[in-house]
């Protein structure tokens, strides 16, 4: 079974985002021939500051972001270095990108990408996803 | 995908035990789809995962829920696994070691219920994180410290009672477990230690109580369901340092090794230290095909390539100092007189004191970045861990190094190994890192895992933590009066729990027959 099986597409623009999320998951099958990993590093936040990213936002997108995503997506962590690998190392960390749409980021967020576990609707409910989904998309495509 | 039930029920009486689970927690804290339960399954699964797979999710959010749904569980006979938050990564994560059990999970129940600032001690629910703790004390700017894992997305309790291991003088996180309230299968509720007098003026200032103390009954076991604990936290000290020491020759563990071990003993290091070969610290900032391409085990000279480029040793230990500025900074110069010498150059110590930034400092500050270790041969990746217990004895350490460095040569995988230096003891941490799409390698790993199992055996020396799919192989080899502790771990499991519907498997405890 492959982290991608079991999703329903619904609107168009989901087509779209399958295409960019197959284009990451071959590009990744052979992460190992890519170039030697930059860690981004330099200007990333520190891991008190990541640990606490989103604390007392209105947004509760932004707050959920903060518990449940920036952990791995915020500063030099786990996803922004496997991101960086693969795409602008200054867009890794997902807050800052400008490319997200909110249907792409539910459906990797329940289905998994390559090494990102999926996400359970115990952790995350269908309710909160909608709200991590929308702040993430906040700069995105229109 | 097929639906999956638990072993010898009907499915019209496992329909009948959802219904009155949802009846308890409401149709939102139970999932059955097949796309729910996928979410369940581990993420570094060998292949599919699907030998492992639950048969639906209960998530309660209080602990009258946990025992009412205990309750339906022996009268459908249902089996519950359950979890605090389920990120036993390396070691299974969520999944069940038998296949079609219930998984209980308990992130919902995410409570700081109480923090004692003055004696240094809190009260948590199981679904409280790493970071939920950690955020809690630094948003209330409380100043205790906690100690975290290499992977900190876990939950407190649960890593605990695996008997979970950080690198503070905290560390030995059971050992800072303090009064617990426990669900016992046939749904009674016992709280431990000073916990267990009703009017009690608190239960996480003293451990044992009256009578025998149960607590460490509750421990990589199923004898009941873990609802609350009390945690010891460390106040904040004066000073830390911290240093990073590089060992360059693989020989050099025996006496490094030796050296550690006595400071550790002595208290001059009040924490479990990591001492790490060169493939750990390049998996967290590299893959593997930056530095070898080939079939086969990693070669030396791509290890010594690491070790040139990273500015690492061939071992490579962390070490912390706790306390009052004028015990640090004694501290301090007993390491530089201690190693400086025999390592040929000066120790960079980092220093904190109180009011700098806290990422100066030697505290726990959770963080997943080893997850990005996982990526080491790229596609999905994960993980396996086989740790056995040693005692700290340099030379032997040494020796044992060599023979399974050279077995995972033969089997043609990257040797992976870190020693955790404790008081008196080593674990030997082998971690086998692969790429779980790729069955050839699956199945080298399994061999790899199921031979150091017996190596270490024949040595001795057992593990200390069990994955789900090799429960039982670990539970064999204590073998002491023909498995005399497997007897008597079944006894108490059939007397607590007739039914069989705790985790039935769970380090080899109450394992049914196939
Ligand atoms: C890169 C990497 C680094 C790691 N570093 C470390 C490390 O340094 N130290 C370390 O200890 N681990 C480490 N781990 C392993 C693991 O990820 C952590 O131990 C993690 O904290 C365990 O997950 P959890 O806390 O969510 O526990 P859970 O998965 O919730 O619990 C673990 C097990 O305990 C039992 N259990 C849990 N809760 C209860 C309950 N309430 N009642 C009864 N039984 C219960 C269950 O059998 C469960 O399967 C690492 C893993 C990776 C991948």
């Amino acid at each position: 079974m492959s982290a991608s099986s079991g999703v329903k597409c619904r609107p168009s623009r989901m087509v779209a985002a399958w295409l960019l999320l197959a284009t990451m998951v071959a590009g990744c099958a052979e992460g190992g021939q890519q170039a030697p990993a930059k860690a981004p590093d330099g200007a990333r936040m520190p891991q008190s500051q990541v640990v606490m990213f989103g604390a007392g936002s209105a947004d509760a997108g932004e707050r959920l972001y903060g518990q449940e995503c920036a952990f791995c997506h915020a500063g030099r962590n786990t996803g922004t270095i496997m991101l960086g690998r693969r795409m602008d190392p200054a867009q890794a960390e997902l807050h800052k990108r400008t490319d997200l749409d909110a249907d792409y980021v539910k459906a990797v967020v329940r289905n998994g990408l390559v090494n990102m576990p999926p996400f359970s609707k115990i952790e995350l409910t269908d309710e909160e996803l909608d709200k991590v989904a929308t702040w993430l998309a906040r700069k995105g495509p229109r | 995908m097929a639906a999956v039930i638990p072993r010898r029920i009907s499915p019209a009486a496992f329909g009948k035990a959802l219904a009155a689970f949802r009846a308890i927690v409401g149709s939102q804290g139970v999932l059955d789809s097949d796309e729910d339960r996928q979410t369940y399954i581990d993420p570094y699964a060998m292949g599919d995962g699907l030998d492992h797979d639950c048969s639906a999710i209960v998530a309660p959010a209080t602990t009258e829920e946990v025992r009412a749904l205990v309750r339906v569980a022996n009268e459908f006979k249902v089996p519950l696994w359950p979890v605090s938050r389920g990120k036993n990564l390396g070691y299974g994560a969520a999944s069940p070691a038998e296949r079609g059990n219930v998984i209980l999970d308990l992130s919902r129940m995410n409570r700081v219920i109480d923090v004692d600032v003055k004696q240094a001690h809190c009260l948590i629910e199981p679904g409280v994180s790493f970071f939920d703790l950690y955020r809690h004390l630094a948003e209330k700017k409380i100043p205790l410290w906690m100690s975290t894992p290499g992977n900190s997305w876990g939950s407190v309790i649960g890593n605990a009672l695996d008997r979970g291991i950080g690198y503070t003088p905290y560390g030995d996180h059971c050992e800072q477990i303090c009064g617990m309230e426990v669900v016992l299968p046939d749904g009674d509720l016992v709280r431990t230690g000073m916990g267990a007098m009703a009017q009690s003026a608190g239960w996480q200032h003293y451990k044992y109580g009256y009578g025998p103390a149960w607590d460490q009954m509750f421990f990589q076991s199923n004898f009941g369901v873990v609802t609350k604990a009390g945690l010891w936290l460390q106040p904040e000290p004066e000073m830390t340092a911290k240093v990073e020491l590089a060992f360059p020759k693989f020989e050099d563990a025996e006496w490094a090794i030796d050296l550690l071990a006595d400071l550790r003993r002595r208290d001059v290091i009040q924490h479990n230290i990591v001492f790490g070969s060169p493939v750990r610290a390049a998996s967290v900032v590299s893959q593997r095909a930056e530095w070898y391409d080939g079939p086969g085990a990693i070669p030396d000279s791509a290890c010594e390539a690491m070790i040139k480029k990273l500015g690492i040793g061939w071992w490579n230990a962390k070490v912390s100092l706790f306390g009052h500025a004028a015990t640090v900074k004694a501290q301090v110069e007993i390491l530089r007189a201690l190693f400086e010498p025999r390592i040929g150059k000066p120790l960079n110590f980092e220093l904190w004191e109180q009011g700098d930034a806290p990422d100066k400092s030697a505290r726990g500050i959770p963080t997943t970045v080893g997850l990005q270790s996982v990526n080491w041969y790229g596609g999905r990746g994960g993980h396996l861990s086989f740790a056995p217990v040693m005692p700290s004895d340099g030379k032997l350490i040494l020796d044992y190094a060599r023979k399974i460095k050279a077995y995972y040569e033969q089997v043609g995988q990257d040797y992976y190994a870190s020693f955790t230096i404790g008081r008196r003891h080593v674990n030997n941490v082998s971690l086998i890192l692969y790429d779980r799409d790729d069955p050839a390698m699956v199945t080298r790993v399994d061999k790899l895992y199921r031979h150091l199992v017996t190596e270490a055996a024949s040595h001795g020396f057992g593990e200390y933590r069990g994955h789900i799919s090799y429960m039982d192989a670990v539970a064999d080899t204590f073998d002491f009066n023909d498995h005399a502790l497997r007897r008597l771990n079944d006894k108490v499991k059939a007397c607590l729990d007739p039914n069989n519907i705790i985790a039935p498997g769970r380090n080899g405890i109450g394992t049914r027959p196939a």
